[in-house]
């Protein structure tokens, strides 16, 4: 089997194992909709900047929670059994990409949630929309090389927070300024400064774990 | 043997680089520190804070030593 | 290399004549910054330390996953070690000076907060190598982390800061070290003063390597 078929075969077994266990997804999407709702209980109506700030918050714990347990949920055994049929790079690859996808279904459907019980007018729809997918595929790539990582030391969900946080900060400056500019409509050429360095953030993070991932699978 | 050399250095060093700090800053309105400078009090000041850090410095130099005599005893 | 002597010597020379002629040197004249300019030798040498010491992990990082090592490993957490105390002077003084000439300890920089994630992020790294018992694990694990966690910082420190205003010089809104406090007066005494500063680094991080080997071969004996 060539690279790219056997990231094919591996992304499509996550899906069809997530389309058979649904609990995982549902409890997930039951999870982003009841912060939306405590957090609306919580303020009521709020001014732009800490509707922003509260968005990107409760995204960003989702996908903590989304995430972590991509590597915790497949037994030793099974791993063993990737190992030795598939290769390391073709394991990450296609969990990168599965999360991603997983992501940006998570992020709309937030954002949708979001939106409807927040009422807030966003200037720059498009921009605005462009960072929550940005911000999704970029958490995903993040989290998912540190999910590998904390699966090492036990399934320690502790560890995996402070892990990926110091790591997901810059991120989330970029990101919150990128969709700040989007909710104020300012010009659009301002914000492909973000834009370029959260696309080059990701580039640089696939390219890492797809060089690392093979030493720590290595066990 | 390293203090007495490291002592040297560090004079002439100094020397070579007040030579170059001859050059007088151009006066303004913004205040500088000038009436410690003229009265030399503030050598006591760069005397105390040498002395800290050449402290530093042969202390670092004895654990090196320490080290040594450690790493050749096995 | 690491035992001869010539680098030490040349390390304090460095610093104690950066700090002679830190003090006695013509700087030049400054609205707000007045005397307090001659911290420049002081400060940010501090920084320059922590970069290198970081450099030098995430270099024996890679060594390690390339060799397996042992020593690679020890070389890769002391130099982590050692720069994080580089760090915390360095936040102290910038704290203290930011105090006199911005009127707050903790302005809202970003040079400041890329900064303290940078703690944040190798202070992770030894919470990661002590939540794991086995060794060999523990040294690939955290080598991999610690190489996955250099390019986001370098982005953050250097890419980060050119996107927002800052305070500091050389960013955002500000003229560079260039134009105004790097008049060819303090430009020699500063790079004195960063040299000195990460040999020092350097040798507290030797030392503290060659403790470690030296534990390692006693406990081996017993």
């Amino acid at each position: 089997m060539s690279f790219f078929q056997q990231v094919k075969t591996l992304v499509s077994k996550e899906i069809l194992l997530e389309w058979r266990s649904k609990h995982a997804i549902n409890s997930i999407l039951l999870y982003i909709v009841s912060t939306v709702f405590v957090c609306y209980q919580a303020f009521k109506s709020v001014d732009t900047l800490v509707w922003n700030a509260l968005f990107w918050i409760i995204l960003l714990f989702a996908s903590i929670n989304a995430i972590s347990r991509s590597f915790v949920q497949e037994s030793q055994y099974r791993q063993l059994y990737y190992y030795s049929i598939v290769s390391a790079k073709a394991v990450i690859l296609s969990k990168i990409i599965y999360n991603m996808l997983l992501m940006v279904f998570l992020s709309i459907i937030a954002y949708f949630v979001y939106s409807i019980v927040f009422r807030n007018p966003v200037g720059d729809p498009l921009i605005y929309f462009i960072a929550i997918l940005l911000g999704g595929v970029s958490f995903a790539t993040v989290f998912t090389m540190v999910s590998g990582i904390s699966s090492k030391t036990g399934n320690n969900s502790t560890i995996m927070a402070v892990l990926s946080f110091p790591v997901v900060i810059p991120l989330l400056i970029v990101l919150i300024k990128l969709s700040q500019n989007a909710l104020q409509g300012l010009d659009r050429a301002i914000s492909y400064g973000e834009i370029g360095v959260l696309l080059a953030i990701n580039v640089i993070t696939i390219t890492i774990s797809l060089l690392l991932f093979p030493y720590l699978w290595r066990d | 043997m390293y203090y007495m050399k490291t002592l040297m250095l560090t004079f002439l060093s100094i020397i070579c680089l007040l030579r170059m700090a001859v050059a007088q800053p151009q006066m303004a309105q913004i205040e500088m520190a000038t009436g410690l400078r003229s009265s030399g009090k503030i050598w006591v000041v760069v005397l105390v804070v040498l002395t800290l850090i050449i402290g530093v410095f042969l202390y670092l130099f004895s654990i090196d030593r320490k080290i040594r005599k450690l790493e050749n005893h096995k | 290399m690491m035992r001869k002597n010539w680098w030490k010597i040349l390390a304090a020379v460095m610093v104690s004549s950066s700090v002679v002629a830190g003090f006695m040197g013509p700087v030049p004249v400054l609205p707000i910054l007045n005397e307090t300019i001659r911290n420049i030798y002081f400060h940010v040498p501090m920084w320059f330390s922590m970069i290198v010491l970081y450099l030098i992990s995430v270099i024996f990082s890679v060594k390690y996953l390339n060799s397996g090592e042992r020593n690679h490993d020890i070389m890769a957490v002391e130099a982590v070690n050692v720069g994080i105390l580089f760090c915390f002077l360095g936040l102290l003084t910038g704290m203290q000076w930011a105090n006199i000439t911005w009127g707050d300890p903790w302005p809202n920089d970003p040079k400041l907060n890329g900064s303290a994630i940078a703690t944040l992020m190798y202070l992770a790294y030894l919470v990661l190598r002590n939540a794991l018992e086995e060794e060999q694990k523990r040294a690939k694990i955290s080598a991999v982390y610690n190489i996955f966690a250099f390019p986001i910082m370098i982005v953050l420190l250097y890419i980060l800061p050119k996107l927002t205003d800052s305070l500091h010089p050389g960013s955002g809104g500000n003229s560079t070290f260039s134009d105004i406090d790097m008049d060819h007066n303090i430009r020699p005494i500063f790079y004195t003063a960063v040299i000195g500063w990460i040999l020092t680094g350097i040798w507290i991080c030797t030392l503290r390597y060659r403790l470690r080997l030296v534990e390692n071969n006693r406990n081996k004996l017993d």
